[in-house]
């Protein structure tokens, strides 16, 4: 909460300032805005932007200090002695974290005063009775060494929190005085506030980006892990999915062409139902329906793409499966064994995909110019002679950018999958079998009790990368077809 | 090509191609047309000129019912082309159009290429019975829009990667591969620099032997050049009616003497 309350405080400074930079240049002008550079209110955000930015930077930077130099600080208070053999530094320091938390638990709770969480000569039985109270989580019994380690690790932290905070409140004060004392009229600054946007464009877009490279670092790091542990070839080639929890690891198969063959299966039935089904509906909103319909229509369909995915998965297993039985099961034709099979999963995901594919289209046929339609009327063609031959071609890479759009979802769904397709991995050719996709093996995979160290619970990062490859492979064949047909209209 | 290209004024006397009768036009409320009587005879051009606004785009698209697009556009009145009713109910509005052509303002060349975009019409009206068929119709339509040899190399490239003059004669050779009966340009020479504006007014007289030709223009000057016959509307009026020279040199009406003298519109 402090540290909440030290951000608002910096704010308010801020503020203030932003009111008094204004005012003071307002006087400087002689109360003219065209005696001054920029406009009142950039004066204002230069005194705001530096009375906040150095502040909040400095309590950025000094939080992300201060951990590090408690820690190695306490632990080198703890003595030799106080490690056991089994131990090692590091767990006694984390025993020492508990410990403290425990501290903290137990004076908000009122177990302990705080003048006896401080107090270093205080009883160790005491204390450990009063944490235990409060519901700290203790694995072993207090030893002195660790309960004077946590003592002066709380009094560190205090201190350095509120050295903190007298610093951060110096530094915004400064800063709102630097700024108000630029606030002059020949100052430039509306420069400054545009500079200062710049770098906060700047920074935003970083942090994009570096996200994404962490992201696929920690992909290929533990890809590469896994296949220290597990052949390569066998992951790539291998034909079986069998990944055993007992041991840890050599009983299990991991060949992911199963995988990849269900992920392929059903992705296509998906997209060859929401291809046509959504590329229709797109030529008849924005060609044949009147503005009416469209209105509502439009939106109508959009809805669809709002429903969350679980709930197209219950639909699944609790509608579509049980009418796709009733016909092919047993007492239809007899080629069904269960609900949850490769047509289940793929039909609710064509149904959840066709919003992508029509409303995209949609805007991009809208976005043919109508002096292409005029022409081709005025050459004697009807409507739909227009369409097939003038409108859709001249809109077709944007529809091919909208149905590669539809496959990277349909790839990269897993909930229809593990509530409509099943969990087993399968290779067949039979869309009324039960199989599996590359996400719902990621899921199934980490949501066990195996060792995060294990092949088997490792092969969820390769087969995140497997699937990141083909979707980046997907994406870039998008592009290249979309390069390779386009056709400029204007 | 001549540097200064006056078409033949003498008119013999022709037979009556479109006949309008009292035609109104509505957008919404806005009567943009109004009593418009006006007979276009067969082998000549025809220039419609006047201010922007004064219906004359408007009144040119009802000849082919272009306007039926527009879903706000009501045309009453009486349009014959051959003594037949264009907007009797029995009338095909799509086979209308074929036999009308129609030229726009803006080169709109579809994103095909040259030979396609060329045999566009000829394809959807079945006019070939097979390719060498369609080839000879492609290259006769190009050769009579004056573009043949220019692009006779390359009639696989795609149609919108010419000049704007190219474009805008391959879109008249588009309209002139359907074999229309009349054509009507809507400023075509518009978005042109005059030497392709030069090379399109050329070609249009050329197109006079073949086809009733209506053009629609802002430069006074064009329509002097290229017309037989001039039609003066402003605000949505047909003011005047006649030969070409007549209305340039000794205009009846005190407005269109006011506006190709300059002093209004």
């Amino acid at each position: 909460m402090p540290l909440f309350w030290l951000f608002i405080i910096v704010l308010v400074i801020a503020l203030l300032g932003y009111f008094a930079g204004r005012m003071r240049v307002m006087q400087g002008a002689g109360g003219d805005r065209r005696n001054m550079h920029s406009l009142p209110s950039y004066y204002g955000g230069n005194v705001a932007i530096k009375g906040a930015a150095p502040a909040l930077l400095l309590m950025l930077l000094w939080m992300l200090i201060q951990p590090f130099y408690v820690n190695y600080t306490v632990s080198n208070q703890i003595p030799d002695s106080a490690i056991a053999d089994s131990s090692s530094r590091n767990l006694v320091l984390s025993e020492v974290r508990r410990t403290a938390n425990g501290l903290d638990l137990a004076v908000q709770t009122g177990a302990l005063t705080s003048d006896d969480a401080n107090d270093a000569q205080a009883n160790i039985a005491d204390i450990t009775a009063a944490l235990k109270e409060a519901g700290a989580v203790l694995t072993s019994d207090i030893t002195q060494p660790v309960l004077s380690a946590a003592q002066s690790y709380r009094s560190m932290n205090a201190t350095g929190y509120t050295l903190m905070s007298v610093a951060v409140i110096i530094v915004a004060v400064l800063g709102v005085r630097w700024g108000l004392r630029e606030a002059r009229p020949e100052f430039r600054a509306r420069n400054v506030v545009e500079q200062a946007v710049r770098w906060l464009l700047i920074a935003a877009a970083s942090i994009a980006v570096l996200t994404t490279l962490g992201i696929v670092l920690s992909l290929v790091f533990n890809t590469i892990e896994f296949f220290r542990l597990y052949p390569a070839v066998d992951f790539f080639f291998g034909t079986n999915w069998a990944p055993s929890f007992s041991g840890r690891g050599g009983s299990s198969d991991l060949g992911v062409i199963p995988l990849l063959w269900g992920t392929f299966y059903i992705s296509i039935v998906a997209l060859a139902v929401a291809i046509p089904i959504g590329l229709f509906a797109a030529v008849y909103l924005s060609e044949y329906a009147s503005h009416g319909v469209r209105s509502v229509a439009k939106p109508l369909l959009e809805i669809l793409a709002g429903i969350p995915t679980i709930v197209y998965g219950l639909f699944a297993l609790l509608t579509v499966g049980p009418l796709l039985v009733s016909v092919f099961g047993r007492d239809g034709l007899g080629i069904m064994q269960a609900g949850t099979a490769v047509v289940t999963a793929g039909l609710v995901m064509g149904i959840m995909l066709i919003p992508f594919v029509s409303s995209l289209s949609d805007d991009i046929i809208n976005a043919v110019p109508q002096a292409l339609r005029d022409g081709s009327y005025g050459l004697g063609a009807t409507k739909s002679e227009t369409i097939k031959q003038v409108v859709l071609p001249a809109a077709l890479p944007g529809i091919v950018g909208a149905i590669l759009l539809a496959a990277s979802r349909a790839i990269g769904e897993t909930m229809i999958v593990v509530l409509g397709a099943g969990a087993a991995a399968r290779l067949s050719l039979n869309p009324f079998d039960a199989m599996t996709t590359v996400t719902a093996k990621i899921v199934s995979q980490l949501t066990g009790d195996a060792d995060f160290a294990s092949p088997e619970a490792l092969v969820a990062f390769a087969l995140g990368m497997t699937l990141f490859v083909i979707t980046l492979a997907l994406n870039i064949f998008a592009l290249f077809i979309v390069r390779k047909y386009r056709e400029q209209y204007d | 090509m001549k540097d200064t290209f006056i078409a033949e004024k003498d008119v013999d006397q022709k037979t009556v191609k479109i006949a309008a009768r009292d035609v109104q036009v509505w957008y919404g409320d806005n009567h943009a047309i109004k009593d418009v009587n006006v007979d276009i005879e067969d082998k000549t051009v025809t220039a419609f000129i006047g201010p922007s606004g004064c219906g004359k785009s408007t009144f040119l698209r009802c000849i082919n019912r272009m306007n039926d697009t527009i879903d706000i556009c009501r045309v009453t009145g009486d349009i014959r082309i051959d003594g037949e009713d264009i907007y009797d109910r029995k009338v095909d509005p799509v086979q209308l159009r074929a036999k009308v052509g129609m030229v726009f303002q803006k080169p709109n060349p579809f994103p095909k290429s040259i030979y396609d975009n060329v045999a566009y019409g000829p394809r959807i009206h079945g006019l070939s019975r097979n390719k060498a068929e369609l080839d000879e119709i492609v290259e006769r339509a190009l050769k009579r829009a004056a573009i043949w040899n220019e692009v006779k190399d390359r009639l696989t490239a795609p149609g919108t990667g010419l000049s704007g003059g190219q474009q805008q004669r391959l879109c008249i050779a588009r309209a002139v591969a359907t074999e229309p009966e009349v054509l009507l340009m809507d400023e075509p020479c518009s978005a042109l620099d005059p030497i392709a504006t030069a090379q399109v007014e050329e070609l249009i007289d050329e197109l006079r032997q073949n086809y009733s030709v209506v053009i629609v223009t802002h430069s006074m000057q064009q329509a002097a050049r290229v017309s037989q016959k001039t039609a003066f509307f402003h605000l949505g009026h047909l003011v005047e009616f006649g030969e070409t020279d007549k209305i340039f040199t000794a205009p009846e009406d005190e407005r269109t003497e006011s506006y190709i003298t300059g002093r209004i519109g």
